[in-house]
Order: C-alpha cells, then sequence, then structure tokens
C-alpha cells in the first residue's frame, strides 16, 4: 500500500462512493433508532462492524504497510466516532433539526479537514489546499445546502 | 441553542478527526486493519456510555422494540466497514479535503436519488440546481489535480 502514487480517478470514485454508503446507512441506522434507543442503533453496527471486518481480516489477511508499530492515539478513531453520535442525536433533537444539524456537520468537517491537509496533521502528508479546492469546496456546499434545506418538501 | 450550534458543528469535526486517525493507522497498517479498530474501539466506547446511561435511565441499551426492525436495519454494520475502510484509503492518496468534500457529495446525490427512488416529495428546482452545482464542484476539483 503506497502513498506515494498520484492520485487517479479510482481513487476520487472510491470517496464518491463511500459517500453514498452514509446515505444506505443513515437508512439502516435510523430505521433501528426508529424501533430501539438511539445508543442502540449505535451499538448494533459497530458489534456487526467488527464481527465483519473480523472475518475480512481473516480472510483477506491483508499486511502491515509499514514494520513500524502506530502510535497508539492513532487507534482512537472509534472513540471519535461514538462520541460523533452523542453530539449529533442531542443536536438533532434540539431546534436545529436534522437539517440544521447536518448542514453545520458540513461545515465542521470541512473546516476540520483543510485545517488537518495545510498542518499534516498527525503525521499525514501536508497538502496546502489551492485556490481551486476552494472554489470547488464552495460550490459543493453551495449545492449540498440547497438539497438540504430545499430539497425535500416538508 | 449556541449549545446545539457547537455540538453540531462539534459533531463535524469529530467525523474529519476519525477520519484523520484512522487514516493514520491505514498508514502503518492498511485500510481494513484501521476499520477493524475502529469499529472495537467504537464497539467498547459506545458500550461503556451505554452502561454509564443505563444508571441513569431506565431503558439503557435495549429500550423499545428493536427486534421488531425489519432485518435490513442491522446491514448498517457491514456496510460501515467498508465506509471506514474506503475513507482511511482515499485520505492517504487524495488528502482530508477531497476525501471530505467527495463523501459530501457522494452522500448527496446519492440522498437525492433514494429520494426519488422511494418517492419522496421534493421541490424538482432545488433538487436539479444542488446535483448541478456539487457536480461541478467535483469537477473542479478534479481538474485541479489532473494538472499536477
Amino acid at each position: 500500500m503506497s502513498t506515494d502514487n498520484p492520485p487517479r480517478f479510482i481513487h476520487y470514485l472510491g470517496a464518491f462512493a463511500a459517500g453514498g454508503l452514509i446515505t444506505l446507512m443513515l437508512l439502516t441506522n435510523g430505521t433501528l433508532a426508529q424501533y430501539g434507543t438511539l445508543l442502540f442503533s449505535s451499538w448494533v453496527p459497530h458489534l456487526t462492524g467488527t464481527v465483519l471486518a473480523i472475518l475480512i481480516l481473516l480472510t483477506l489477511r491483508p499486511t502491515r504497510a509499514a514494520s513500524k508499530r502506530p502510535p497508539l492515539w492513532a487507534y482512537l478513531g472509534g472513540v471519535s466516532g461514538g462520541l460523533t453520535v452523542v453530539a449529533t442525536s442531542a443536536a438533532m433533537n434540539s431546534a436545529l433539526a436534522l437539517s440544521g444539524t447536518i448542514a453545520l456537520g458540513l461545515a465542521g468537517q470541512i473546516v476540520f479537514s483543510l485545517f488537518a491537509d495545510a498542518k499534516g496533521l498527525f503525521e499525514m502528508a501536508q497538502r496546502m489546499p489551492g485556490w481551486r479546492d476552494f472554489a470547488g469546496l464552495a460550490l459543493i456546499t453551495a449545492g449540498a445546502l440547497i438539497l438540504i434545506f430545499y430539497g425535500s418538501a416538508p | 441553542m449556541s449549545l446545539f450550534i457547537i455540538l453540531a458543528i462539534g459533531a463535524g469535526l469529530l467525523v474529519g478527526l476519525s477520519r484523520q486517525l484512522n487514516g493514520r493507522l491505514a498508514l502503518s497498517t492498511n485500510a481494513w486493519e484501521s476499520s477493524f479498530w475502529n469499529h472495537i474501539v467504537g464497539l467498547a466506547f459506545v458500550s461503556l456510555i451505554a452502561l454509564l446511561a443505563s444508571s441513569l435511565f431506565d431503558d439503557g441499551l435495549f429500550g423499545g422494540a428493536p427486534l421488531d426492525a425489519p432485518w435490513w436495519a442491522f446491514l448498517g454494520g457491514p456496510i460501515g466497514v467498508l465506509f471506514i475502510a474506503a475513507g482511511s484509503w482515499a485520505i492517504n492518496r487524495i488528502g482530508a479535503a477531497q476525501t471530505a468534500m467527495l463523501i459530501i457529495a457522494g452522500q448527496m446525490i446519492s440522498g437525492v436519488a433514494i429520494d426519488i427512488a422511494m418517492g419522496v416529495q421534493g421541490q424538482l428546482w432545488a433538487r436539479a440546481l444542488g446535483v448541478a452545482l456539487i457536480l461541478g464542484g467535483m469537477w473542479v476539483t478534479r481538474t485541479a489535480k489532473a494538472k499536477g
């Protein structure tokens, strides 16, 4: 798994397709939350996901990219993910509603990603965003906001 | 109200933080292992919160009638494994900002597609304009990388 490769179309397609997976997860986990508690709707996918991930690791047996062990803090992505559920559900049940929560969440995500790239945060590659990145972000954000606030009739 | 605004923005920051951490883990290991650790650490964390919450509230983790949910509602986990692996893979190749914007683009456009497929009423002009702006944004960024 080399990281020196220049970006290729497949990388963009992969990230775009991953976005489609979020829509499916909103559907599955959102439906679970209608029948059970919010915590349950986060706990179940973590449990079934862990089982599947173990099966994948046992089947594919992917090798590690580096012989040097990763720092311990790099294992904490799941904690951040779990906290996301708590923060989102709290905000969603306020006057912000779902659309406001999603819109503000997108803003937070974009600001964080620009900061992370500019700093090369957590020992990752540093990339200074150019004006085309900002133009692309502006267009995607505008489109997302229109879809969030005007996309579906109330 | 301002507390909830901070929470909503904070949720977005946490999504970015999680992807950055998982991406860093994949840099030393691989995308599948990164997804595995994300899920098992997240499982431990959510279980801990559930334990704490059940001492505060009566219905804790298993309140309601979760087993009445349709079978497909339990498939979020396997989808999530693929999602985390894809994010960890992409972020080390196209960076955090482009990964975030493409995931957002994919989420928004697939959301419109699902809404239409499920017959959710919506304003046509907003859907068309929103999707057009997002595709335009993807095109602008994509041409940036093609040159350099």
